[in-house]
């Protein structure tokens, strides 16, 4: 059986160098799913990861999926490496490796991010868990890698943008050589950058995170699957097939909590009880406790931290999330 | 007439009528707004949405209203709105709806909508003198698609469609079509500009609005951290940084005749509200394009230098 011999992660984060032996067959395709949130980078670190294979002489195919997203709301891409011309379309439901770039997907029933994952398949989850904890925490049967990017993000670019440092983890995963993620992070990055100090510095992100990953294998599958089944959509009438909604308020139930990298936190010692924070807050989430101090509503606040910006005594701290 | 304008952000209505957990971005400004504009219109309202960003507010099965919402295509937005006060009308005078429980009727669009493709149907609504609020979200660009250019776009500003490129240093080369003129020049009984940064401003502007009978029409600038690559931290920031700088005049004109509702003491130069934005940092780097940052300058400084002192009404 053809494989990609390749890494897993170790949680502290040591550089590890581990020789990667690629070797794909002329049947086999890689398909690598990446689940983010709108803003964070999923759909150019697929690029990378394509550009990254190409470069190296694979056949590649990445695309991102956009439905009613927003920055935040959760987003699909998608890689296809193959040693021939692929001529498979569409999105992945059955991938052999998935990225998640946002653990708290992994609750979000609409993201279902390791939905369809191949038998023997990989999960890549951002999160400063272990691999052990992250599987037994979400119940993920296949194997999981976990490595904190969003830190390493922080750390290093000052941005909670994870594009180049999920590509280098992916790329390392899939055992693409040093030389063409490099390239790629290159290419891809000045394409949307101009900052040529940002460039850099996406560039060292990304090698950092490919050389944090252990090896491990891999194995691809089938290239081309056997029948392309026509879907028949019957019609039917505009009272069916129209969607209602017949109830109101009721998005609070999505929980856009998930979505904060910060989160403001009130220190009800310096607050003068001014208003300006629950005026400034675009969702709405802020309201007064019986003492006339402001609290937020930490299920739906979405992080932007224009209360944080806007209070005009600083009485709202940035505080890093971490989701349990 | 008897109407209460409020002072102070303390007296901003304390309903909330626009529920958290929306999919529209982290520090959205346009939902900001929004959310104040649905304080003073309050419950009884129809919503008619054009297609754009604020039509994910409402993904099946989910919805952060109180109203009633429908969708439309991105043309027909006051089309929609005559017919659903066509219908209420007809309910009252066959006394089958109690005028006492009459629904006001809202458009809600953004400036792609509003600027360019549904800015025949709007024309139309205002000739025939329909009664209802138009309440257009102006990012200044299609932001719900990737952020292409709009005639809303302000000249220099990068978009999708107008890159930095080699020849075209500037980003768009087109100045941002006039809007408040357009449609003022069909004489609505009230037509005003909004900032999320100014909600007392904003609340006050649909007190007065609501006395008339006929278009009610708003106009938001909607800083937009996805297209104008700003920290969502700032968004309030901008948009009162837009108003500081004279770049967002905020204005009422009521059957045509124009008021400033807020003219700043001393402006700010527009290079400090440019600066802050990834859509205009070409302007700055690499190299400074002085002559196209005093372009946008004397644009403002032109409009201004027009406006007399007289124009001004005090909130
Ligand atoms: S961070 Fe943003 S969403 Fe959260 S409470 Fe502050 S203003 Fe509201
Ligand atoms: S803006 Fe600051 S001082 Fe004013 S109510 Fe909010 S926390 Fe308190
Ligand atoms: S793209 Fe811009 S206008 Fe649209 S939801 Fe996001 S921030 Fe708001």
């Amino acid at each position: 059986m053809p494989y990609i011999k390749n890494p897993t992660v170790q949680k502290d984060m040591r550089v590890s160098y581990s020789p990667t032996y690629t070797f794909f067959g002329a049947e086999q395709m890689l398909r690598v799913r990446f689940h983010g949130r709108g803003g964070q980078g999923a759909k150019v670190a697929s690029r990378v990861l394509g550009t990254a294979a190409f470069l190296e002489g694979y056949c590649a195919q990445d695309f991102p999926l956009y439905g009613a997203e927003r920055r935040g709301a959760p987003i699909t891409a998608f890689t296809r490496i193959s040693r021939e011309p692929i001529l498979e379309r569409g999105v992945i439901s059955e991938p052999d490796m998935v990225i998640i770039l946002d653990e708290t997907l992994l609750d979000d029933p609409q993201a279902n991010p390791v939905s369809g994952i191949k038998e023997g398949g990989i999960v890549f989850i951002n999160t400063a868990h272990s691999p052990a904890e992250a599987k037994d925490k979400h119940k993920v049967a296949e194997r999981v890698i976990t490595l904190d990017i969003t830190k390493i993000g922080l750390d290093m670019l000052g941005l909670p943008v994870l594009s180049t440092l999920a590509g280098g983890v992916a790329a390392r995963i899939a055992g693409i050589e040093e030389d063409s993620l490099r390239k790629a992070v290159e290419k891809e990055a000045s394409a949307i950058l101009t900052d040529e100090k940002l460039i850099t510095k996406n560039l060292e992100a990304s090698l950092f995170c490919f050389h944090a990953i252990h090896s491990l294998e891999v194995k691809t599958t089938e290239a081309i699957g056997k029948e392309s089944p026509v879907i028949d959509v019957p019609f039917e009438p505009a009272l069916i097939s129209s969607p209602t909604i017949n109830t109101t308020g009721n998005t609070p139930l999505r929980k856009t909590g998930n979505w904060r990298v910060f989160k403001p936190v009130w220190n009800y010692e310096a607050c003068t009880k001014c208003m300006t924070c629950v005026a400034r807050c675009p969702d709405g989430c802020i309201a007064m406790n019986e003492d006339g101090f402001p609290y937020t509503d930490y299920d739906n606040c979405k992080g932007c931290l224009i209360c944080v910006e806007e209070c005009p005594v600083k009485a709202i701290e940035k505080v890093r999330e971490v989701h349990t | 007439m008897n109407m209460t304008l409020i002072k102070s952000i303390k007296d901003l209505p304390a309903e909330e009528n626009l529920f958290p957990g929306t999919p529209t971005c982290a520090g959205c400004g346009g939902l900001l707004a929004l959310r104040h504009c649905l304080k003073a219109l309050g419950k009884k309202t129809v919503i008619v949405n054009a297609a754009g960003c604020f039509t994910l507010l409402s993904v099946y099965p989910f919805t952060p209203f109180q109203n009633s919402w429908l969708y439309t295509a991105m043309a027909c937005a006051p089309a929609g709105a005559q017919g659903i006060r066509d219908a209420l009308d007809i309910l009252i005078k066959k006394r089958r709806l109690d005028p006492k429980e009459d629904l006001k009727v809202m458009v809600l669009t953004g400036d792609g909508v509003a600027y360019d493709i549904g800015l025949a149907s709007t024309s139309g609504a205002l000739h025939r003198n329909l009664d209802f609020y138009y309440i257009c979200s102006d990012n200044e660009a299609y932001g719900n698609t990737g952020f292409q250019s709009s005639g809303a776009t302000p000249f220099a500003s990068r978009t999708g469609t107008t890159p930095v490129g080699k020849t075209s240093v500037a980003g768009s080369i087109l100045p941002k079509k006039n809007l408040f003129e357009i449609w003022r020049s069909h004489n609505p009984p009230y037509l005003a500009t909004i900032s999320p940064s100014h909600p007392v401003d904003l609340i006050n502007k649909f007190t007065k609005a609501e006395t008339y009978k006929g278009p009610k029409l708003f106009i938001n600038l909607s800083p937009c951290p996805a297209g104008w690559s700003t920290d969502p931290a700032h968004s309030a920031r901008l948009a009162k940084l837009a108003v500081d700088t004279g770049i967002w005049s905020l204005k009422e004109a009521i059957y045509g005749d124009v008021r400033h509702t807020v003219i700043p003491r001393k402006f700010k130069p527009v290079e400090a509200y440019l600066k802050e934005q990834g859509r205009f940092a070409h302007l700055f780097k690499p190299v400074r394009q002085e002559d196209v940052i005093r372009k946008i300058q004397e644009m403002v400084d032109q409009y201004w230098n027009g406006i007399q002192k007289k124009d001004f009404i005090p909130a």
